[in-house]
């Protein structure tokens, strides 16, 4: 019956990793949609490995032991397969390896289930064992490397072979423990006497490893310390004594230890410092939150962004691609193992076994929800490996022989179990297990589910730019549809490409290291199909491809013919130009000056930000500038001519919206009073406040987005977000517009000088005049320099050729 | 397309992963059922006590359950009046494929074959034990319900 049972899981295992192989396989053909691509063949070696390893054990097993634990050994096939599968994702090299890794663990595997005397060696032997592990771990001391050359020295070896003695001393610890309590246990009752020989090992191999800042598996130590000590004596004091040493030593290793204040901090609170020291906890929290429900499937999702995805985070690996279903399923499969190991040692036939199974299937629990917590913040981050699943070859063995350690137990079931006149510990531990696998899988939820749609928006999210080279982003148009900033490429390799350069500042990029700025990034939703697309079409595509649908084209009121008239004036000066309809708000052209090209980002983009002429900004809605003599139409609407008090002058300001930040699809500054009370204000906010002169004393809401492409309605209009006032009476603005009239022209205009303290500013405004019959239009120009034939020129030239058709 | 494929090949990759689980449980429970059907019809085998009263008068019982308690309380398996035992005087327990004799502390003491039990020990057909002023003889039949023949 159980060689039934076993074989029938480690066929659905295989149909398990047979698919997930598969899947692989396929990847690149769903990324890049289409069937012509390179596909990936190269992991099917490593099924090949795992089909070898399972099918040779099994029958091992079904032949010499056929009353073996039947759950034990599939479980632990499947989660191996999977970890190398996934490691061979995410690099084929050290799949590679691990597959080897695999082949070596079936031969020791072999032989362990071979001889009948593997756990009377383990006891008799224990001294010998655990000294010989001490060793191993102290020569790390001196000896140790590290395979990737750099970090903590805990390997030993050379020459491409490498082990970590610390993985093996965990088991050695527990065996020890459990041999030397068994023997000891029925003659001394007293606690004391009984515990120190142990108390004194583990301190030593528990300093070895403080010594070796291995803190993962220090604690790890520790917590199979206590569990021990509490199954064999089962008193509950061991547990709070060691839960009390346990705080501790993590506070005095809080204030005396940088890097376990590094990691509490990083813990405590990673957001306030997300590219620094709590990178990858941040990172492995956005893949599993990329993963969701549903996971991107294997080989789709990007873990590689993680940081040590193959070993210290794999969970997060396996949390992007197989999502929560799968997880909750690894989850399971753990739970699954410690059910059994608990249950080997509570049928155990002498307290050394029994022992032994509970300390063994303590370390799978512990080291499990340590590095299972310290992917999701449950807990602090260590350094451990995920049983199973990590790269790693002492990991990998060790976890084996821990499994080997637990089916050689459960093969005793002919024998009456010892008897057991405490079960409440292995209760306990079994509870205390479950439950904090039962956490995990909640939090798991809570950052995949509950919180995963709100993480994935963070611009730290790196998926977002590696979605950009997959999905078209939408083409933003001018009025008369001409592409201002579009997509080139082909899925896999679409880049950004701007038309028109000298409209950086005001549409702004979309580039994988800067970011966004403008235009690109305040229509990002629309430009990247994640509004206006309908919501079943953006599930889909997330279901299929993890990305969002194809971009949406954003039409713009800019007019490419006049911005190119205002850009060419503007060249190689200072400032920023504006030409407004003044009734409808729609701005045909915003000039700043001066500017940079988007294209070259990848080569200027560091210098730009220290760049001395601030080419980032958009100068007409975030450049301030004094209002100086500009002011002077505005006082005579309200006033006439005479001198105003600070009270009318604040009227004027409020009047004509000087006071506050105009709301356009382009953040706009506020206005600032300067140290000597003069009020700083945009070019935007000149222009609307001319516009009122223009069109009757009403002033409207600016608007630069138009209208968004959507599939289903075609071209829908984008509302502006501001509201238009009423600034004046029409009589007044009207009187006050043909006051400042250009003799000889169908147009008003005013010319005003301002002193700042950077550098002097001139100001020129014009519009059109109120019985112009046509739209009516606005241009304000403002020049960082004292330059009025300029600034003048600029304006009428712009605006008379705004006004002829 | 390829899209869709690999979706219905990732829907049968989770279905895979939980009929793994699904299968488990499921041979678990029954594995679960059987054990509870074997220890129902499992029968532990019956001991019979010859329960001396007065000179040559003896009163035979036969237990078929696995505990036989016995001492003054009227609640015990076999309860005796006799000033001489205490309320739960001794026990019989059957386990590890043996009847098992265990006194409980009793004030007066729980004598094997004369010797004063200490802790539990093994009967088997032929020992006697006193509890009180009570002398017992054990007969301890095979678990397939039968007596063992008399070699004598």
């Amino acid at each position: 019956m159980n060689r039934v049972i076993q074989g029938r899981l480690l066929k659905l295992a295989a149909v398990f990793l047979f698919l997930q192989t598969l899947i692989i396989t396929l990847a690149p053909a769903v990324r890049l949609r289409t069937w012509e691509v390179d596909y990936r063949w190269s992991q099917w070696l490593a099924l090949l490995a795992w089909g070898l390893f399972a099918v040779l054990v099994h029958l091992f097993i079904s032949s010499r032991l056929p009353d073996v634990d039947p759950y034990l050994f599939p479980a632990a096939a499947l989660l191996s397969g999977w970890g190398i599968l996934t490691v061979w994702r995410l690099d084929a090299g050290f799949g590679a390896r691990q597959a080897l890794w695999l082949l070596v663990v079936m031969i020791v595997f072999v032989f362990g289930l071979g001889l009948p005397t593997t756990l009377e060696f383990l006891r008799k032997y224990k001294y010998l064992l655990l000294s010989g592990g001490l060793l191993l771990t102290a020569l790390t001391l001196i000896f140790g490397t590290n395979p990737a050359g750099y970090g903590p020295r805990l390997w030993l070896g050379c020459c491409g072979v490498y082990f970590q003695p610390s993985e093996p001393l965990k088991l050695l610890l527990v065996a020890y423990l459990a041999a030397y309590l068994a023997d000891k246990l029925p003659v001394k009752l007293s606690a004391f006497p009984l515990i120190y020989p142990t108390l004194l090992v583990s301190g030593i191999a528990i300093l070895l490893l403080l010594f070796q800042r291995d803190l993962g598996t220090a604690s790890i130590f520790v917590a199979l310390y206590t569990v021990i000590i509490y199954l064999a004596t089962g008193r509950r004091r061991t547990i709070l004594i060691s839960a009390v040493i346990l705080i501790f030593m993590g506070f005095a290793g809080y204030y005396l230890v940088d890097i376990i204040r590094l990691r509490l901090d990083s813990w405590s609170n990673p957001w306030s410092d997300p590219v620094g020291d709590s990178y990858q906890i941040i990172q492995s929290i956005l893949a599993i939150a990329n993963g969701g429900l549903e996971g991107r499937g294997p080989g789709l999702g990007s873990p590689a962004l993680v940081p040590v995805a193959i070993s210290d985070f794999i969970f997060a690996a396996l949390a992007e691609e197989t999502g929560l279903i799968g997880t909750v399923g690894l989850i399971a499969i753990f739970g699954m193992i410690l059910i059994r190991g608990l249950r080997a040692a509570l049928f155990a036939p002498d307290m050394f076994r029994r022992l032994l199974a509970g300390g063994v299937t303590a370390y799978f629990g512990i080291q499990a929800l340590l590095i299972i917590g310290g992917n999701l913040r449950l807990l602090p981050l260590t350094g451990v490996t995920l049983p199973f699943l990590s790269y790693g070859g002492s990991s990998l063995l060790t976890s084996f022989i821990g499994v080997l350690i637990l089916m050689l137990i459960s093969n005793h079931l002919e024998e009456e179990p010892a008897p057991l006149p405490k079960p409440q510990p292995y209760f306990a531990l079994g509870i205390f297990l479950s439950l904090g696998l039962f956490t995990a899988a909640l939090a798991n939820g809570w950052w995949a589910v509950v919180r995963g749609p709100d993480l994935l928006t963070r611009p730290d999210n790196p998926r977002r730019m590696i979605e950009d080279s997959y999905v078209p982003r939408g083409i933003l148009f001018d009025r008369t549809n001409a592409p201002i900033n579009t997509t080139e490429g082909e899925t896999g390799s679409y880049t950004r490409v701007y038309k028109y350069p000298d409209l950086a500042a005001v549409v702004g990029y979309n580039h994988p290291i800067y970011s966004q700025s403008g235009l690109e990034a305040s229509l990002d939703e629309y430009l990247r199909g994640l509004r206006g697309n309908p919501s079943t079409i953006i599930w889909w595509n997330h279901l299929l491809y993890g990305m969002a649908p194809e971009g949406l084209d954003v039409r713009l009121s800019l007019d490419l013919s006049l911005q190119s008239r205002a850009d060419e004036m503007m060249l190689g000066h200072r400032g920023a130009v504006i030409l407004l309809n003044a009734q409808t708000g729609e701005i045909y052209v915003m000039s700043s000056h001066p500017t940079f090209n988007p294209s070259h980002l990848n080569e200027i983009g560091a210098r730009l930000n220290k760049d001395p002429n601030k080419p980032l900004i958009n100068r007409a809605v975030q450049g301030l500038y004094p209002i100086g003599a500009m002011i002077e139409p505005f006082e005579q609407a309200l006033y006439g001519n005479k001198t105003l008090t600070e009270d009318e002058l604040q009227t004027v300001y409020e009047t004509f919206g000087f006071k506050r930040a105009p709301l356009l699809r382009i953040q706009a500054a506020g206005p600032v009073t300067d140290s000597e009370n003069n009020l700083h204000i945009s070019p935007l906010q000149a222009a609307l406040a001319s516009a009122a002169l223009s069109n009757h004393g009403s002033a409207p809401a600016p608007r630069i987005a138009m209208a968004v492409n959507t599939p289903n309605e075609g071209w829908v209009v984008l509302p502006a977000l501001g509201t238009p006032f009423e600034a004046l009476q029409a009589p007044a603005a009207d009187g006050t517009a043909q006051a400042l009239r250009v003799s000889g022209q169908n147009y008003w205009a005013h010319l005003g000088y301002a002193e700042s303290e950077e550098s002097p500013v001139t100001w020129f405004i014009t519009g059109t005049l109120p019985n112009w019959q046509a739209s009516p239009l606005v241009v304000v120009v403002a020049l960082e320099e004292n330059n009025a034939p300029l600034a003048q020129r600029i304006g009428q030239e712009l605006l008379v050729d705004a006004l002829s058709p | 397309m390829t899209a869709t494929i690999v979706l219905i090949l990732r829907l049968l990759l989770a279905i895979a992963l939980y009929a793994f689980l699904g299968w488990a449980l499921w041979t678990l429970l029954q594995e679960f059922k059987q054990q509870g059907d074997k220890l129902a019809v499992q029968k532990k085998p019956a001991i019979t006590l010859y329960i001396q009263i007065d000179r040559g008068m003896e009163n035979v019982r036969r237990f078929l359950q696995p505990e036989v308690m016995i001492g003054r309380d009227p609640n015990c398996d076999l309860a005796m009046i006799d000033e001489a035992l205490s309320a739960h005087h001794a026990r019989l327990t059957h386990h590890h494929g043996q009847w098992w004799l265990e006194d409980l502390n009793s004030t007066n003491g729980t004598f094997l074959n004369r010797e004063k039990l200490n802790t539990a020990a093994v009967v088997i057909t032929g020992d006697q034990f006193k509890c009180g002023n009570t002398v017992f003889g054990i007969q301890v039949e095979d678990s397939d319900g039968l007596s063992p023949t008399n070699a004598s």
